[in-house]
């Protein structure tokens, strides 16, 4: 029961943290989402043994935590959840691909087990983006963005209701399990025999409420179109935070400035 | 002080292919009136509201509120002047804390934030709860969820609002607290309530809605005075009537 609080209250903390008054977050909604899209296609054109090169995509979430004055730990805490899932990405990868690339030390490194690290490497970046993304962006500026590149409606509309249904079913589960554990003392979690009614209650009811919810929302002047409230004007930085940031991730894909670092060294 | 009123003539609505509820209705509202809606469970006051607000149709007969007619169209703009406050808090808010959804109505009619701010501000203050602006929605009591819910669509600074139910779920204390709010607001007014003491103290006409007319209208005090009235209709004078 506790834990759909917990749910709860994270969400809203995210919540409270995307409408904060830092630099990135008065950013344009349109420049956050490309670049984020941006990075994450960078990242992700890494070939499959690069590892040097796409560690040094990391500058960009890094820089983002600093200059959004975000807490990593944070950050490390709410994905405790996402980030181990998608590790498991490319775990197979050790087992198939035996051919040593690259030794360290006495140790031999099987191009299975460096691929499976870029892998890891690259999935762990692309939900860091995600989030950054999420922790600096209202969801209703992130639809207006959606909604400036012209995508469909419906498909903005279902993206923030689903946003806002699940605080509001989150809350609805919350209200029938501590209505079934105030009737059945000393139990722990929820009799499987009980699961089918109260899912089906719970079904019920979430509709109802979302039905009532939408209603809400349209009578407060909702109609899918996302108002440009928050910074009207586009201003300089708009552009320039995320041209800037393109070059630079641009720059790092293309040319190999890890072992130009290197060299500067021998 | 707003100048809206409300004309509406031979109002009929049925759910889908039922019985209509409303049926044959006519009613008009003068600026700044407070009108009491009182019936029987299932008269149809809640639906009557509802309508009101552009969520039902189709409806045969017309609604006009300042000249505008209630229409597809012209729902944007009654939105804006009639305000809705549902009987069910939880659906009405849906925001994270009491501040955001509060700013919900004026970010999506596109007022600069600092305008929100500012609306935001005053519609907490009208309804007392200032220190709640960063309370969790999960986190407030039954008559706090109830002023939030009235916040929340004071920030578009409607000139008539409509309660469906607003005592429901209210200990006494909340219930004396919202009667203070209500009063202290001075525009148009109609709630619908099963709950007659509160119309009492927060309205200065009644209306009853039986077989879907205005089965009876006047002041308020004439209309709970009577008490065959009520009786004929499954209602009970106030209390604070009978105490005397
Ligand atoms: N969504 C709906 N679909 C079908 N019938 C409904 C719906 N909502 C209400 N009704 C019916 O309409 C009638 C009036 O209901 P309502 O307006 O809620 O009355 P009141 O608020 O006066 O108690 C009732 O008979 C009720 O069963
Ligand atoms: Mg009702």
């Amino acid at each position: 029961m506790s834990k759909i609080s917990d749910a709860i209250s994270e969400i809203q903390s995210l919540e409270a943290l995307s409408r904060g008054p830092g630099f990135v977050n008065r950013l344009h909604p349109l420049g956050k989402l490309l670049l984020t899209v941006f990075f994450i296609a960078v990242t992700v054109s890494f070939p499959k043994y690069s590892l040097p090169g796409l560690i040094t995509m990391a500058v960009y979430p890094a820089a983002v935590f600093l200059v959004a004055d975000l807490s990593f730990g944070e950050a490390l805490r709410r994905l405790r959840v996402v980030l181990p899932l998608v590790c498991v990405v490319g775990i197979l990868n050790p087992f198939f691909d035996r051919t040593p690339v690259l030794t360290i030390g006495t140790l031999a490194v099987s191009g299975g087990v460096l691929s499976m690290v870029t892998l890891m490497v690259k999935a762990v970046l692309t939900v860091l983006a995600g989030y950054l993304l999420i922790a600096t962006t209202p969801i209703e500026e992130i639809c207006r963005a959606l909604r400036l590149l012209h995508l469909p409606k419906v498909f903005t509309v279902v993206v923030l209701l689903i946003y806002r249904y699940v605080t509001v079913l989150l809350a609805e589960a919350r209200r029938i399990t501590q209505a079934y554990s105030l009737r059945a003392p000393g139990q722990k979690g929820v009799a499987w025999k009980a699961w089918g009614p109260l899912l089906g209650q719970m079904l019920l009811r979430s509709m109802d409420r979302a039905e009532g919810v939408y209603d809400a929302m349209l009578l407060r002047g909702f109609t899918g179109e996302f108002a440009a409230g928050r910074e009207a004007k586009l201003r300089p930085a708009d552009i320039l935070w995320p041209v800037v940031w393109m070059l630079i991730l641009l720059a790092l894909r293309l040319f190999p400035v890890t072992s130009w670092i290197g060299n500067l060294f021998v | 002080m707003s100048h809206i009123h409300m004309d509406i003539e031979n109002l009929t609505f049925a759910y889908g292919a039922g019985e209509p509820v409303l049926n044959g209705l006519n009613l008009h509202v003068a600026e700044d009136e407070s009108v009491g809606i009182i019936g029987a469970n299932g008269a149809g006051k809640s639906t009557f509201l509802r309508l009101l607000v552009g969520l039902h149709f189709p409806f045969s007969g017309s609604v006009r509120i300042e000249e505008i007619p209630l229409e597809k169209k012209t729902l944007a703009k009654i939105r804006e002047k009639i305000g809705f406050v549902f009987q069910d808090s939880d659906s009405q808010l849906f925001m994270t804390t009491v501040g955001e959804d509060v700013a919900f109505a004026p970010r999506n009619y596109g007022l600069p934030e600092d305008e929100v701010k500012k609306r935001v501000d005053d519609a907490l203050e009208k309804v007392h709860i200032s220190h709640l602006r960063d309370k969790s929605i999960y986190r407030l009591s039954g008559g706090e969820k109830k002023l939030a819910s009235l916040a929340t669509i004071l920030s578009l600074t409607p000139d008539m609002i409509l309660l469906d139910e607003p005592t429901v779920a209210l200990d006494p204390r909340n219930r004396r607290n919202l009667i203070k709010v209500i009063n202290e607001y001075d525009h148009v007014k109609l709630i619908a309530s099963h709950d007659l003491d509160f119309i009492w103290d927060t309205c200065a006409r009644t209306v009853l809605i039986a077989s879907g007319k205005i089965a009876a209208d006047g002041p308020t005090e004439q209309i709970m005075r009577d008490e065959a009235l009520l009786q004929r209709y499954g209602l009970e004078s106030p209390l604070s009537l009978t105490k005397r």
